[in-house]
């Protein structure tokens, strides 16, 4: 817990001093940071919400694919991106429901099921994808009266599109619900010891089904919020491994929704930064070395602050009623 | 633990394995390897066949070849570095007469396959033939050249003096870093004449695994030069350059440009921003090529195709005739070779 505080101190004053030196720089660094990080945040919501209730979910990656794919079709066709938003996390849900008809009905290996998850999304998307096609336009920044308008926190926090502040709120919202609601108590149940969840009379099946579905929604506003409003296009392959890195972001924020958040943020601001090195080539690193440095930083803070990392205890296991 | 470990990677190895082969076009895959048939392959490198830069306009060169001289065509998208002999070996079986690789990274596979392989015609664009097979073809590009005229362009176009360009793969590409530093030198040269002292063009390497594919990364490293004010930006590096000019479209009075191909035609979503393309006419080299191997007259070694900048399309209203007139004549004596752009080969 210390060190945890004395890493926000450090962050707290290397911003300030940043800041003081050239506050331009310093706020679009970290603005990108959140551009870069939320994406990511957002998928890893998934992993977490899954892995939370005892599912394995590697189909991120997939989920994030078929849901920005629909999301912008549905908006090119139609002209309306709520339109789109509302396809995208739809499908996003219909992924999680098809991971869980394998995963839970069918008590296939988890692994296989995302993977199948992966290959499906990859496959579809590909053989439909057609050129050409683009969207009026893309979710316009909302800049929040009074609040953007505050030095620094303004432009980082207050100056995003819809969607990023969707995500952010969700965020906090999954954390109180996880932690702070009977239903997270009993989701965390399922995760940890679905049996004994079971005899206290919650049902096992229904609950993951519910969370998992949720989960892919997450996916798909994930997904939507990339194509709709970070980009603007679509391409096949679009999401280019956000899925995998979530799922490690998960991970190193220990299954913890604000801990994933400060994760991703944490990555987006070593990429940023890695960006920001060679924007002002004020240092002349060869690239390769600057190319490490999220990696390195990451592996450094894992070292200094991670403690010993659990994952929930049922995961990956089919639940089986009358196993006892 | 392990099993899902094991099981993890037995997935992943089962979804890079795959890879997506293209429908048949006009003749028969079945005539290839007699006498009468005249078969092109295409293997991409990692990056996709409708990219909307270099390989879509490779694969449309080799599609109108083939078609051109009643052959057949047909393409493999290499999903991962390690499958390009592979890939390069699933044409040469089959009889193919000519098999196009594209990207400076499959230069190794493509050599060895022409070793290999002495009776198949290799064409490898963006490479380099260093060896003295007969069979084995490079298709290069003064890079260079095309990057200097549109630095040349940005350096007129900017009211802030900070020009940026976005690069999607790391600067160990030949291609990736004679197109920046083309464009560092074009805007130098720009500045100069105006007796105006800009800051050196300032470049983001892609840095992560998925070079040439990740537009949202493009985005948001576009997002992150916006609101510093650079006001001009060259985004060279497929989809993830794609996504840079997608994100600069909506920022309004920054211009970008495109790369490879006149991208005014292939990613409409940046036509709001998108001045010029550093043009390599890949198609049109790809075509020569193949043309000569049919004809006999093709003996290896390295063929230059050639470069230029792409037409301003709407955005001419935007450029006034001086800075036209200026971008033509400097044009014109950087492709000839009078003004040297300084940039090493």
């Amino acid at each position: 817990m210390r060190s945890r505080w004395l890493m926000f101190a450090i962050t707290f004053i290397a911003i300030l001093y940043f800041y003081m030196r050239d506050s331009l720089v310093t706020t679009s660094v970290i603005g990108t940071a959140i551009t870069f990080g939320l994406p990511l945040a957002m998928a890893a919501m998934v992993g977490i919400m899954c892995e939370r209730t005892g599912i394995v979910n590697i189909g991120i990656e997939g989920t994030l694919l078929v849901s920005s794919f629909v999301g912008f079709f549905t908006a090119s066709a139609s002209g309306n991106l709520i339109l789109g938003l509302i396809s995208a996390v739809a499908m996003g849900a219909i992924s999680g429901l098809l991971l869980s008809l394998l995963a839970v009905t069918w008590k296939m290996d988890q692994i296989i099921a995302g993977t199948i998850i992966n290959i499906l999304a990859t496959g579809l998307t590909s053989f439909f994808y057609k050129q050409g096609h683009t969207i009026p336009s893309t979710f316009p920044e909302v800049d929040i009266p009074g609040l953007s308008s505050i030095p620094f926190f303004g432009p980082v926090l207050f100056m995003h599109g819809p969607l990023t502040y969707a995500g952010i709120i969700l965020i906090f919202v999954l954390w109180v619900a996880l932690y702070k609601t009977p239903w997270g108590l009993r989701s965390r149940a399922v995760g940890e010891h679905p049996s004994s969840a079971d005899t206290a009379g919650v049902s096992v099946i229904k609950l993951r089904y519910l969370n998992v579905a949720i989960a892919g929604a997450f996916g798909g506003l994930a997904g939507a919020y990339l194509t709709l409003e970070l980009v603007g296009s679509w391409d096949r392959g679009f999401s280019a491994g956000k899925g995998f890195t979530a799922l490690a972001l998960m991970i190193f924020g220990r299954w913890n929704p604000i801990g994933a958040l400060g994760a991703a943020i944490f990555f987006g601001t070593a990429q940023a930064v890695t960006n920001q090195l060679m924007i002002t080539q004020v240092v002349t690193i060869p690239q390769q070395f600057t190319n490490m440095l999220p990696y390195v930083l990451t592996i450094l803070i894992l070292a200094i602050s991670a403690g010993k990392v659990r994952a929930p205890a049922a995961e990956g296991q089919p639940y089986e009623k009358e196993q006892a | 633990m392990k099993k899902r470990i094991i099981a993890s990677l037995a997935a992943v190895a089962i979804a890079t394995l795959g890879f997506s082969a293209s429908p048949a076009s006009a003749a028969d895959e079945s005539s290839c390897g007699t006498a009468a048939g005249f078969c092109v392959g295409l293997v991409t490198d990692v990056g996709k066949v409708d990219d909307k830069s270099f390989n879509q306009s490779a694969w449309e060169g080799a599609k109108a070849v083939a078609s051109q001289l009643g052959g057949f065509s047909k393409y493999i998208e290499t999903l991962d570095p390690k499958d390009y002999a592979s890939n390069i070996d699933l044409f040469a079986t089959k009889g193919y007469n000519v098999i196009v690789t594209v990207g400076f990274l499959m230069a190794d596979a493509t050599a060895a396959a022409a070793v290999k392989y002495p009776n198949i015609k290799f064409v490898g664009v963006d490479q380099y033939n260093g060896s003295t097979a007969a069979n084995y073809t490079g298709l290069g590009f003064p890079e260079d050249k095309a990057g200097f005229i549109v630095g040349y362009l940005a350096g007129y176009l900017t009211k802030t003096g900070k020009t940026a360009a976005i690069a999607g793969g790391p600067n160990s590409i030949p291609p990736v870093r004679k197109f920046i530093e083309g464009f560092a030198s074009g805007v130098a040269y720009a500045a100069k004449e105006q007796k105006k002292k800009y800051p050196k063009a300032s470049t983001v390497y892609y840095t992560g695994a998925n070079a040439f594919n990740d537009p949202a990364w493009g985005a948001s490293t576009a997002a992150q030069y916006l609101t510093q004010g650079y006001d001009v930006i060259f985004a060279a590096g497929g989809k993830t350059g794609n996504g840079g000019l997608a994100k600069i479209a909506k920022k309004k009075g920054a211009f970008c440009i495109g790369v490879d191909t006149d991208q005014w035609n292939t990613v409409p979503e940046a036509q709001p921003c998108l001045v010029s393309s550093a043009m390599k006419n890949i198609s049109a080299g790809v075509i020569d090529i193949v043309k000569g191997i049919k004809a006999g007259t093709d003996k290896g070694g390295n063929f230059v195709g050639s470069v230029g900048a792409a037409p301003y399309h709407a955005l001419a209203s935007k450029v006034s005739a001086s800075i036209q007139a200026k971008v033509k004549a400097v044009s014109a004596k950087v492709i000839a070779g009078t003004i040297p752009t300084g940039v090493k080969a």
